[in-house]
């Protein structure tokens, strides 16, 4: 057996694992797991409407920046 | 009658008190209040009616109207308070929302929210009901927000996240992000780590060795700087502070492997010890987690006792009365105080007397009187009277100030057996370092062999690593908590597990503990001269359960009743109530007050008694019974064969309190107390040398209950009870006193038991260590396996069973 086989499966199957737990710790940061209940009810009450409502509200809230950078655009200079 | 549940909250009522309508396909509804029906045809025409299917069978709280206070929600005072700006330039504040039941109704709000116009964000927690919201504050106002949140049947108010729960929620993020990599490096170091050992044993080429080596010391690197970060931070304090505490023990050991270990990989000789570094600081690790995670627990409970606080005050101007909000209030402002009332601003007294109960800021729990020119603190409350006082704070300098300190307090205190094992473990760790220095030195001469005396110094360090030491209190309370919180028993520290264990002696309140406390009027003797509506009028006043038996049952029996205006109204303490209307003087109580005002009285009954007199002159007499709540009698003989000594105290007569007593199999009890003679038997008790368990319900219990060692309070008990209260019963059955003991014993028998077993184990493995016959990987083998006979001896009193269902 060659060293290389042994680093080539160390190296891969670390790697994986290390990819999953910078997603884990992502997760952890962005404050996803922070409530057991809703995480459980989400794959309980999956369905395509609250994908609808995400992106509304994503599409809001660019919407109000939007607006909102028009306006101090549009500021006259005092 | 025939009844029907209300289409939206499910509640059943009488059909012929609903209001009935059709809906789209004829079929006949049915709706208990107005609020109920506007809420059902808002969803329907917002398209929101699959939030029925989602509710299944829960009830909610009917409707309500609030009354009109949205404008304080755009007051400025408020939104510096309770808003936060994002980095956007959005408002965000935090919310509590009420009435939430089930997670159809967190749908439903976050729906709404969501459709809701400049709103940009809204996320509701389902396990503790807080919201977060971000809004524009170009297009929509707070107040908006909060109608329609309102509009939908819930009501929301804003709590300061800022002080306590953020802060929590960080450690616990922290902790958790560190203890993942350390898992991850643990488990990867491990399975690499058993072909070391096999190659140990059955011989490896070099150059493979090499390679592991290698992969080892990448996996090892960032669970050392990054999980083990928190150590070399205390180790640091430590070292500044001059102590050597388990961090310097635990980074010590740990980082002197590391480097023990790089210098064997890059010399290629002897054996690298990166999986015990993993292994000690994840096991740490994971101890110091459970810490934090019952600290955080507190916290939201802690929580919810904030927002009970009152949000706007009465404030008289030329004579003139108005609600402003708490934030709004400026230093000089004149504040009416009603009885009943929590005090949020400090002040002056300008007019009228009255008692405050201090016992939440002070601990001493015997109400203070104050009148003219003294001063009151934010967090007591007005007992009695009404009083008028001078602001000489604002809401932010008073509130926050005294209050927040108090929670912190409560938060950190920690076991005294676990402050006596970190003390131990401090003493230990300095003893450990010296001995492994000492065998260092003293192999070193005696060898001559620099590496292996280092190997052996570090196994010292590794297999004292006082890990089981440390996680012996901290495993099995936590396991103790967790077990009682599913049963309905909170409590609020750690520590009164172990206090509850040592308990010898249970005081019992009667009224609301033993007994339901809601007693109905089973007698009645009505003299001539009685008028129904001065009664309900005068009962109406108080909030005490047999004004409240008194006040059912006239409406019961009369129907021309109508509310009457009152004066001068009184409560007087444990005796009654008095109040005058149009200068007729009306009392009612029990044989005490009518003794004070000279009237002679000659009853004597088992029951309750209340009289009901008009200018001194009795015109209706009242016997009240109280039933017995359920298993009470099962759980104090059950309690009594644990040893533990049952008392009951109660502000009741004699006749009634020992009817009961009997009924439930108590042999002792103190009838005819106040508030504080309640106070000082449970302080004669803890003369007596007795650590006295008590339990009670009312504000008349809670200096009661401030004094004694661990105060149980019922679930819905007032609002005093449960701030003061160690252990609060969420479920109110009595069974879960002895529960509560049970548990306690146990967890403590659990706690004794670690400490002793990580005590055996380092006196065992120490020698050992010393003399070299143990290797660190051994060592770090045998150090983790002690931890985990400690975890597995907590996780036992899982175990325990309880008699009934």
């Amino acid at each position: 057996m060659s060293e290389n086989i042994i680093i080539l499966m160390l190296g891969v199957s670390t790697a994986l694992g290390a990819f999953g737990l910078v997603a884990l710790l992502w997760g952890v940061k962005t404050g996803q797991f922070d409530d057991q209940n809703k995480f459980l009810d989400a794959a309980r009450y999956d369905n395509e409407e609250d994908l609808k409502d995400a992106i509304l509200i994503e599409e809001k809230k660019k919407e109000a920046l939007k607006k909102r950078k028009e306006n101090s655009q549009y500021r006259p200079a005092d | 009658m025939a009844k029907v549940a209300c289409t939206h909250c499910n509640l059943e009522f009488d059909k012929s008190v609903m209001i009935i309508e059709k809906d789209r396909e004829d079929e006949e509804i049915f709706f208990c209040c107005k609020g109920c029906q506007g809420v059902y045809h808002l969803l329907q025409s917002e398209g929101l009616d699959s939030f029925y299917d989602k509710l299944g069978d829960t009830t909610l709280q009917p409707a309500v109207d609030y009354h009109d206070d949205l404008h304080k929600f755009d007051l400025e005072g408020f939104y510096n308070k309770y808003v936060k700006t994002t980095k956007d330039g959005f408002c965000e504040i935090n919310l509590i929302i009420e009435g939430i039941h089930c997670s159809a109704c967190v749908w439903l709000n976050e729906k709404v929210l969501h459709k809701t116009d400049g709103i940009v964000e809204a996320s509701i927690n389902y396990s503790n009901n807080k919201a977060k919201v971000v809004w524009d504050n170009d297009v929509i106002t707070l107040s908006k927000i909060i109608e329609t949140i309102r509009s939908i049947g819930y009501n929301a108010y804003p709590y300061d996240a800022s002080l306590q729960e953020e802060r929590a929620n960080k450690t616990k993020k922290d902790y958790y992000s560190r203890i993942l990599m350390g898992v991850f490096g643990t488990m990867n170091i491990m399975w690499i780590a058993i072909a070391q050992y096999a190659g140990y044993f059955t011989g490896m080429e070099r150059r493979f060795k090499d390679i592991l080596n290698v992969a080892e010391f990448l996996l090892a690197t960032p669970v050392l700087f990054y999980s083990g970060w928190i150590f070399f931070r205390g180790a640091y304090y430590g070292f500044k502070n001059r102590v050597i505490n388990m961090d310097t023990l635990v980074s010590a050991g740990a980082l002197s492997a590391y480097i023990y270990s790089i210098y064997a990989m890059i010399t290629q000789t002897g054996e690298v010890y990166f999986d015990s570094v993993v292994m000690i600081i994840t096991f740490v690790l994971v101890g110091k987690y459970l810490e934090v995670l019952s600290k955080k627990h507190a916290v939201d409970t802690l929580d919810s006792i904030m927002g009970s606080m009152p949000t706007e005050v009465t404030i008289i101007t030329e004579n003139e009365k108005s609600l402003v909000s708490i934030e709004n209030v400026q230093v000089g402002d004149i504040i009416e105080l009603k009885a009943g009332e929590k005090v949020v601003i400090d002040g002056v007294v300008t007019s009228g007397d009255g008692s405050f109960d201090e016992s939440s800021l002070s601990g001493e729990s015997i109400p203070i009187y104050k009148q003219e020119g003294d001063e009151i603190r934010s967090g007591s409350i007005c007992l009695d009277a009404v009083i008028r006082y001078r602001a000489t704070h604002d809401a932010n300098n008073s509130l926050l100030s005294s209050i927040v300190s108090l929670l912190e307090d409560a938060i950190t205190k920690k076991p005294s057996i676990e402050k006596l094992a970190d003390k131990v473990s401090g003493y230990f760790s300095f003893v450990i370092f010296s001995l492994a220095i000492l065998t260092f030195i003293g192999w070193y001469l005696y060898s001559g062999e620099f590496e292996h005396s280092l190997i052996v110094a570090i196994s010292v360090i590794v297999i004292a690593c006082p890990c089981a030491l440390g996680l012996a209190t901290p495993m099995a309370t936590l396991v103790g908590i967790s077990i009682s919180a599913k049963r309905g028993l909170l409590f609020k520290e750690a520590s009164f597990l172990e206090t509850m264990a040592k308990s010898n002696l249970l005081a019992l309140d009667k009224t609301g503990t033993i007994t339901e406390g809601k007693p109905s009027v089973i007698n009645a003797s009505i003299k001539d001269g009685f008028e129904p509506s001065l009664l309900l009028s005068l009962v109406e006043t108080s909030n005490h359960p047999v004004s409240k038996g008194v006040a059912k049952y006239i409406k019961e029996s009369y129907t021309d009743t109508q509310k009457v205006p009152l004066e001068d109204m009184k409560t007087i303490e444990a005796k009654g109530i008095e109040a005058s209307y149009k200068s007729r003087k009306l009392l009612g109580g029990n044989v005490d007050l009518m003794r004070k005002y000279d009237i002679e009285i000659d009853i004597s009954t088992q029951y309750t008694i209340f009289i009901f007199a008009i200018d001194n002159q009795v015109v209706a007499t009242f016997e009240l019974k109280d039933t017995l709540r359920e298993d009470i009698k099962e759980s104090i003989s059950l309690i009594k064969d644990m040893g533990i000594e049952v008392v009951m105290l109660t502000g009741d007569h004699q006749k009634s309190a020992d009817s009961v007593a009997d009924e439930v199999g108590i042999d002792k009890v103190y009838a005819k107390l106040l508030p504080d003679e309640k106070a000082k038997l449970i302080e004669d008790f803890q003369k007596d040398g007795k650590i006295t368990v008590m339990v009670g319900d009312g504000i008349n219990d809670a200096i009661a209950l401030a004094k004694s060692n661990i105060a149980i309070a019922m679930g819905n008990g007032a609002d005093v009870a449960i701030d003061i209260s160690d252990v609060v019963l969420l479920n109110e059955k009595p069974m879960s006193i002895y529960e509560a003991y049970k548990i306690s014993r146990r967890t403590f028998r659990a706690v004794k038991e670690n400490l002793g077993l990580s005590l055996l184990y380092n006196s065992v493995a120490i020698p050992l260590a010393i003399s070299g016959f143990v290797n660190p990987l051994v060592a770090a083998l045998s150090m983790s396996l002690s931890s985990l006979v400690v975890v597995g001896n907590s996780m036992r009193i899982k175990l325990l069973k309880f008699d009934n269902k």
